[in-house]
């Protein structure tokens, strides 16, 4: 896992927003007993809040490609290919992708 | 009469009347719901009204255990009445709150509170021991559930908290009064309004603070001086220090596996990150402590799904980190008196409209929400002060977020695609959802609300999360299903009941599952008052062979208080009876099995969409070997659930046509006058 080059001006703008309701993520944050609550995301912000939860649940493939095809982000999304291969765990993998994430929105944040 | 105080008050708001139910009329009952059933059952004449009429009456029930010792059973209130919040018929149904209301109730000299009629304008009811008044509440009104129970508290101690409170002249107390109380939510009579006591306990299913509104009632404030008579003093404590030693965790050396329910570990039920500094609470006599206190003053004593409502938001706000938002808009649940699941459920469905471009400042639903500030506490104070004031939109939020989306046109086609999280009577989901761990949603269709009773859950917690993490799950599931099984009386040793896998889930053995839930929480939960948080424990990793305290220890503690000789058994066979009094209360009302159905998502929508991830394990069997198997891929089956159902009205002795009970099986029930009041209304089960 490489380190991130800075975001481009309009890749940053981009991953600061927000998506229109057909771009959504959903996924899970599980806890014992409320359950698995699903969680909606309409930005990139959220997915790294559902990351921060203890229990996050959702689907890598398709951050992966929501990553690419609608934050526009290539190179993070390689890089969260790589770290699906080289989890050992679903556990494993959130933690290597929040990383990722945390440090691509500490980016976004202080190019804007 | 060992355990109980030996009446029962009963208030009519209507013409001010005080008076008393002896406790003995109703003792066969037991306690908590059973005795509220049967009361409701006895003063409730016409079983059709509506949840606001005022002849509708509301149940406060303790149970032997309350005030005592009991672990995990003390602090439990029962409240119940014809409720506002189900569609499309408010059911008769059942709420449950903790903190120390039950026990001061019983100390005061009283079993429960029997609240009938309304009152002409607002006022509160002020019981000291035997003293009981009925008091002028206008000045409370308009106050939240925080200021009104500072101020009640205030008026009764005379001179501020931690004095003395002197009731007369022999008898005086450092305590506080209990208060149960409504917020500004129950005065606009929402039905998303709660019963608040204290900081953070609350009634939240039902909307039993909006019929508390529109009977003008502000709060109830107890504070009482006596004990409760034990039969086995020492037995008792011999009880405590039994499960103690046996099923608790060893602070000294608790293993990192540990698992339990009665006896679990800390940390408690908390969904937002942990605040630095708070110190642990707990209802009264409870051995665990699953509430906390912190220095910063937020969040007190909150726990479950409250404190998830905004943690997410407002962590998606700030860059992943909690700030006070979480806890300040948790906090604004409590004092507006809001239901956490309707505000929560409701947030999310809100939200896909905005971004639909459906909902905001000149969309078609006109609402002022600035969505750009969600995560701020600004924005969470405004979106619940719309609710608890009706404020613009909010007036359609106040009616529930089902009902809403109705208002706006919205509703099937938004159930369908699943975006409103609303399976059954047209209540919030609670993340059990019906198509992975079934016996939680076929429950709540085949009851009257939302379960919340999580007996079975940690059947998906331990494999969900231990497969995540790439451990394996302990023990494995064929074992824990068999050690479940035997607990299962009186299906004991079916361990099909606890097969998950889609093959089963509309079997004869899962229909004895959901029925041996409905039994056991009828009587040993709702009725004797035993936490959700606590019991049952089936499991228990601390004893050899894991076999949890479930079964011996309910009738231990209950028959030390009581002196009674009521077996586990015994217990279910009362759980049975009071579930066919329910039923026979809702047939009343007009049900019949045409309506019990899940929302359309249900059968239309795989759990968890299109998402190709592992999430959701339950016990069940694959190429007949037992294995934790995945379930969240899958949606019901219209056509077998209907085939579930009538294997489950078979098996309880009902009509599978019309899902109403018969009379064989109501007077093996000694319920012959309740068969034949089915009867005369052309109601009874053929």
């Amino acid at each position: 896992m490489g380190k991130l080059r800075d975001p481009p001006h309009e890749l940053a703008l981009r991953i600061l927003g927000e998506v229109i309701f057909e771009d959504r993520l959903v996924g899970f944050s599980l806890h014992e007993r409320t359950g698995p609550n699903p969680v909606t995301m309409y930005s990139f912000e959220e997915v790294v809040s559902l990351l921060n939860d203890p229990h996050p649940r959702l689907d890598f493939s398709e951050l992966e490609t929501w990553i690419r095809e609608i934050m526009g982000d290539e190179e993070l999304a390689e890089q969260i290919a790589d770290s699906i291969r080289k989890g050992k765990s679903d556990q494993n993998i959130s933690l290597r992708i929040k990383k990722l994430m945390e440090e691509r929105l500490d980016q976004c944040k202080r190019s804007i | 009469m060992n355990g109980y105080a030996g009446k029962i008050l009963r208030i009519d708001l209507t013409d001010r009347k005080i008076s008393t139910i002896d406790t003995k009329d109703y003792e066969q009952w037991v306690g908590g719901h059973g005795m509220g059933s049967a009361i409701f059952w006895d003063l409730v004449k016409d079983k059709t009204i509506k949840g606001f009429d005022p002849r509708n009456i509301i149940t406060i029930m303790t149970s032997p255990l309350s005030g005592t010792l009991a672990p995990g059973a003390s602090g439990r209130t029962e409240v119940q009445g014809i409720g506002i919040q189900s569609y499309p018929i408010g059911w008769f149904t059942r709420s449950n709150f903790g903190g120390r209301f039950s026990a001061m109730l019983k100390y005061a000299g009283w079993d429960g509170i029997v609240i009938e009629g309304k009152a002409d304008k607002p006022v509160w009811v002020d019981i000291r021991n035997e003293d009981v008044k009925i008091k002028d509440a206008r000045p409370l009104w308009g106050l939240d559930t925080w200021k009104t129970q500072e101020d009640i508290w205030r008026e009764v101690s005379g001179r501020g908290f931690g004095g003395w409170v002197e009731l007369d002249s022999e008898r005086r107390t450092t305590q506080r009064p209990a208060v149960l109380t409504i917020g500004p939510a129950g005065e606009n009579l929402s039905v998303t309004a709660c019963l608040i006591h204290d900081a953070g306990n609350s009634a939240g299913q039902g909307g039993f603070g909006g019929i508390w509104g529109s009977k003008n009632l502000k709060a109830i404030s107890v504070i009482g001086t006596g004990s409760i008579q034990i039969a086995n003093p020492k037995g008792l404590m011999e009880a405590r220090l039994w499960a103690q030693k046996k099923y608790s965790t060893d602070l000294n050396n608790p293993d990192a596996s540990w698992v339990a329910r009665f006896g679990r570990r800390r940390p408690q039920n908390l969904f937002w990150d942990k605040q630095e500094k708070a110190r642990l609470n707990s209802c009264i006599g409870c051995h665990i402590g699953c509430k906390e206190r912190s220095d910063t003053g937020y969040g007190n004593e909150s726990t479950c799904h409250e404190t998830f409502f905004y943690a997410g938001y407002d962590k998606a706000k700030h860059g992943g980190k909690q700030t006070s938002a979480a806890y300040i808009a948790t906090d604004l649940l409590q004092k507006y008196g809001i239901n956490a699941y309707e505000a929560s459920r409701g947030l999310t469905y809100i939200r896909a409209l905005e971004r639909m471009g459906l909902l905001g400042r000149g969309k078609k639903i006109e609402c002022d929400l600035d969505f750009r500030k969600l995560g701020e506490t600004e924005f969470a104070d405004q979106f619940l002060k719309m609710i608890a004031y009706r404020r613009g939109i909010g007036d359609d939020f106040a009616e529930g977020f089902f009902r809403a989306a109705k208002r706006w046109g919205r509703l099937e086609e938004d159930l369908k695609a699943g975006i409103l999280y609303y399976s059954y009577w047209g209540l919030p989901e609670h993340s059990y959802d019906p198509r992975a761990e079934v016996e939680w949603g076929y429950g709540s269709i085949l009851g009257d609300r939302d379960i919340n009773e999580h007996d079975f859950n940690f059947l998906f917690w331990w494999p969900s999360g231990a497969i995540w993490a790439g451990k394996t799950p302990q023990p494995p599931a064929e074992q824990a299903v068999k050690i479940i099984a035997e607990k299962l009386m009186p299906y004991e040793n079916d361990p099909l009941m606890l097969d998950f896998s889609t093959d089963n889930i509309y079997s004869e053995h899962m229909a004895k599952l959901v029925g041996w839930h409905r039994h056991y929480t009828r009587f040993w939960k709702e009725s004797v008052l035993y936490c959700d948080n606590r019991w049952p424990e089936f499991i228990n990793s601390r004893v050899p062979g894991y076999r949890g305290i479930t079964g011996e220890g309910e009738p231990k503690f209950l028959n030390a208080v009581t002196g009674k000789m009521l077996t586990f058994l015994d217990g279910m066979e009362m759980g049975r009876k009071i579930w066919n009094l329910d039923n026979a209360i809702w047939i009343l009302q007009g049900r019949h099995r045409n309506m019990v159905h899940f929302s359309d998502y249900i059968y239309n929508v795989p759990y968890k969409g299109t998402g190709n991830f592992a999430m959701y394990y339950l016990p069940g069997r694959e190429k007949g070997k037992w294995d934790y198997i995945r379930v969240d891929g899958r949606h019901l089956d219209r056509a077998k659930f209907e085939e579930f159902k009538t294997r489950f009205y078979d098996l309880e002795g009902w009509d599978s046509r019309s899902g109403w009970p018969k009379r064989g099986t109501l007077e093996s029930l000694g319920l012959k006058s309740v068969a034949d009041e089915l009867e005369k209304n052309k109601k009874l089960g053929a």
